[in-house]
């Protein structure tokens, strides 16, 4: 089900951001490129060549502006480390070595480093602020101190066009549209061999629809990636909001634990839709791997088609015998203010589970706490449907009896779950989907 | 428990029910540049081209088996991977390349639908310009996923020709003989519609496809497996197809000359639809062109606007994405304004199919490179025996490509 509201996207946000950097004039005049050292020759102190520059490391250890730990340099056929400490000088026209000597033991990435080069040049990358993949033109340095900090991306179609162009032009920051590093979440490239150790603490303050959107823009592996670096709360509601064939496809290439534990932190009637999408073997591996209770009654759901009234219940229930007392109903009710948005009424059940009554809130709030349940079962009497009604049906007995939900019951008239008159408006509205390639064929 | 009904999936997949990514990528070959050429090739050159079809399909099948891989192991489209793993230069060049490629698919495309219209009596003049901008408007402001269905729908008719070239009573024994058994023939001409069979038959669009819709529906490593079938058994199918058109259209009108107008290739489905053969030839050249020439447009910009990493999906106006949705304006543009120049339309997309069958080894040149890169595929990466194949087809298909530059720009200045 497609609830997914247009983003607004203001141009005027994404603007200021983008040129925050640029307007300061101390910084774009100390800039590096980092598409500019590529290639540079690397010079010892006495000022010979000793070889080229192949690739800027830097370590991201939850700075805001990750720092330069070195480069690698290229010597004849190998590649080798210089740590930047031992580097005096890093610039477009020259880079220098304080020392002749070069460790000619083969570069491999260590935990925690990134190769700036390798893995984030013209990879993707979120801009958390923008809410949009971004692929990096080109990356800049500036110096901090001693310290030479990463600083900002450049997503600019002028770099690109820069970097096609003469090395002369290679090395001359085109700072048009540089995304500030603070505002975005790197990944660490293919096989993620480098765990990130630090999601971008903005990616928290996304709206869920935001996050579906960034989800559906990435690569697999950068998807994965995301998923494994946000709270599962978050990611869950953000995949509520995903489109079907995406969530599909994320929650068929996610682990199967990480996926059953998604799929159960989503809203029932979401999750049941997405189980609904999923082929048999992928669908009963999640419910394996999911707490019984919740499984049972996600596979119920998932049993009956999206367009019946199982399949577009909420089994978010608040149940209650006749002998419970106002009070204890309300603190309840209390306890699960979480899915207040799913809450309509109180189901009143016998010893049998069979339903009684359906107690609105307002006779409860009107009520004496002292009072039993008991005093508030009479009529209107509630009004339930078979599980496998039709959305015709629900709609036509939810009209007829004017009432803001139904309670779905089975043939014993136990509860099995509620729709709320807006599930049914979410049903009927037709679904607006994106037209995206190679969607149109597939 | 089994689960009583699943809900439709609201896409052409299900009607196609076993029609996976891989049946409907290598039968894209199969648009209005390629049933002209396999038209052209049956009425020039009778049953001589039948032993090049064996040839491309072995290259198809290694071609279209490498892209269905790369996307199924990464889940990125070829352009995001080419990006990501050559040096910047190269992949614009890949870029340039494939873009020239699709300029001269849509040209082609909007030819096709000029000459199917041009059997009922519009004139192209007018049928190409108005079906440019009732192609753009569709896609950029509504669902164009309706409408398509009907075109594809209308695209198989071309299922009609294996049945046509049974009824048309060809040789078979020469039939069989040529296809087993190479004969060249001297001369530019058939050298011109060699590379021509092959660029319209190994399209870079295709592999591009190809490996997209592949990532884009999540079929990972573990259904690689059944992926692969389907790559294998799409390209020979198509393939099959397009050998059939070539025999349909020998027996009905081979040996007469160039191919020179629509009407005349709809001549070869005179024994399955007797006077109305040029009615359902019509239709199916409709459907298929019109089909292309807006997903192929769709296609390139998306390709690029990935490779660059800007905003891709027809949802955004253009001004917040205005690479992709200003890169598919001006390819549906441009390949019908090319499409209304003066001229033989047939030639045309024959012609166009050419520069594909120039431009296709560059691409194929990555596909090959990134099939081989254990950074990318770690140990799916081809084995021995499959690389040798691999390597002999894209050299082959390089090689014609090069004689065919080399002969024309040597015509250009009279060397030749």
């Amino acid at each position: 089900m497609s609830r997914r509201v247009p983003l607004p996207r203001p141009a005027a946000l994404r603007q200021r951001r983008a040129t925050r950097l640029v307007t300061n004039r101390t910084v774009r005049g100390n800039l590096i490129s980092v598409a500019g050292l590529v290639g540079r020759p690397v010079t010892n102190q006495a000022g010979d060549v000793i070889g080229r520059l192949q690739d800027v490391v830097a370590r991201w250890e939850g700075e805001q502006y990750p720092p330069i730990t070195g480069v690698v340099v290229r010597v004849g056929r190998r590649s080798s480390f210089v740590r930047a400490d031992q580097v005096s000088r890093l610039g477009a026209n020259e880079i220098r070595l304080r020392s002749g000597r070069v460790d000619l033991v083969g570069y491999h990435r260590r935990a925690r480093e990134v190769a700036l080069v390798a893995d984030v040049m013209d990879h993707q990358l979120v801009d958390v602020d923008g809410l949009r993949v971004v692929r990096a033109a080109d990356l800049y340095l500036t110096r901090a101190g001693d310290r030479v900090l990463l600083v900002g991306v450049d997503v600019g179609f002028a770099s690109l066009l820069r970097r096609l162009g003469p090395a002369r032009f290679r090395t001359r920051p085109t700072p048009e549209q540089v995304i500030d590093w603070a505002t975005i979440q790197p990944f660490a490239g293919g096989g993620g061999a480098v765990p990130l150790r630090r999601p971008n603490q903005e990616l928290h303050r996304l709206r869920p629809a935001e996050l579906a959107d960034l989800l559906e823009h990435l690569g697999r592996n950068e998807r994965q990636e995301l998923i494994d670096n946000l709270e599962p709360e978050v990611a869950a509601d953000a995949l509520e909001e995903m489109q079907p064939e995406e969530l599909e496809a994320l929650l068929r290439e996610a682990r199967v634990d990480q996926a059953a534990e998604l799929v159960s932190r989503m809203e029932p009637d979401e999750a049941a839709d997405a189980l609904r999408d999923l082929d048999d073997d992928t669908r009963t591996a999640l419910l394996a791997h999911m707490e019984p209770e919740r499984a049972r009654t996600l596979e119920t759901m998932a049993r009956y088609p999206e367009r019946t009234a199982a399949g577009i219940m909420t089994t978010q229930l608040v149940c209650c015998r006749p002998d419970d007392t106002v009070e204890a109903v309300r603190h309840r009710l209390r306890e699960a203010a979480d899915h207040a948005a799913d809450i309509d009424n109180v189901c009143v059940l016998d010893g049998a589970g069979r339903l009684l009554d359906d107690v609105s809130l307002f006779e409860l709030v009107v009520a004496e706490p002292g009072d039993p349940m008991e005093t508030l079962v009479g009529p209107p009497w509630p009004v339930t449907v078979d599980p496998a009604a039709t959305l015709d049906e629900v709609t036509e007995r939810l009209v007829a009896n004017r009432r803001s939900s139904l309670v779905v019951a089975d043939g014993e008239g136990r509860p099995l779950g509620r729709i709320l008159a807006d599930d049914v408006v979410d049903a009927l509205l037709p679904d607006r989907g994106r037209l995206r390639f190679p969607r149109i064929l597939g | 428990m089994t689960v009583p009904d699943r809900r439709p999936r609201p896409r052409i997949v299900v009607w196609l029910g076993v029609l996976g990514p891989g049946l409907i990528a290598a039968n894209a070959g199969n648009d209005a540049g390629g049933i002209a050429t396999y038209a052209s090739a049956g009425a020039q050159f009778v049953y001589r081209t039948l032993f090049l079809m064996v040839l491309v399909t072995v290259g198809l099948v290694v071609v279209q088996e490498m892209s269905t891989r790369l996307g199924a192991y990464t889940g990125e489209g070829l352009m995001s991977l080419i990006r990501e793993q050559f040096p910047l230069r190269w992949a614009a060049f890949a870029i340039v390349a494939l873009v020239v490629a699709n300029v001269g698919l849509v040209v082609s495309e909007f030819a096709g639908i000029g000459a199917a219209l041009e059997l009922v009596g519009i004139t192209r003049y007018i049928a190409v310009p108005v079906a440019a901008l009732v192609i753009w408007a569709v896609v950029v402001f509504g669902s164009y996923r309706y409408v398509e269905r009907v075109f594809l729908l209308l695209s198989l008719v071309f299922v009609a020709y294996p049945v046509a070239a049974v009824l048309g009573h060809p040789d078979w024994g020469r039939a069989g003989a040529q296809t087993a058994w190479p004969h060249f023939v001297g001369g530019h001409a058939f050298l011109f519609l060699a590379v021509a069979l092959i660029g319209t038959t190994i399209t870079p669009y295709m592999q591009l496809y190809a490996a997209a819709a592949v990532a884009d529906r999540g079929i990972g490593p573990e259904e690689y497996p059944a992926e692969r079938v389907d790559a294998i058994a799409g390209a020979i199918f198509a393939n099959v197809v397009s050998w059939f058109i070539i025999v349909a259209t020998a027996a009905a009108i081979g040996g007469r000359g160039p191919l020179s107008s629509a009407k005349q290739a709809a001549e070869a489905l005179k024994p399955v639809a007797g006077a109305g053969a040029e009615a359902l030839f019509g239709l199916g050249l409709l459907g298929a062109s019109a089909l292309a020439a807006a997903v192929v447009p769709l296609a390139t910009a998306y390709a690029v606007a990935e490779a660059v990493g800007a905003e891709r999906s027809t949802s955004r106006r253009f001004s917040e994405a205005p690479l992709f949705v200003g890169l598919f304006t001006a390819l549906v543009f441009v390949g019908a304004l090319i499409a209304v120049v003066p001229g033989n339309l047939i030639t045309l997309l024959v012609n166009m199919q050419v520069i594909n069958g120039v431009v296709a080894p560059v691409i194929l040149v990555f596909i090959l490179l990134l099939a081989n890169r254990r950074a990318v595929l770690g140990d799916a990466t081809n084995g021995p025996r499959f690389n040798v194949v691999a390597t002999v087809s894209v050299v082959a298909v390089a090689v014609l490509a090069l004689i065919v530059v080399v002969q024309s720009v040597g015509g250009w200045v009279g060397v030749l």
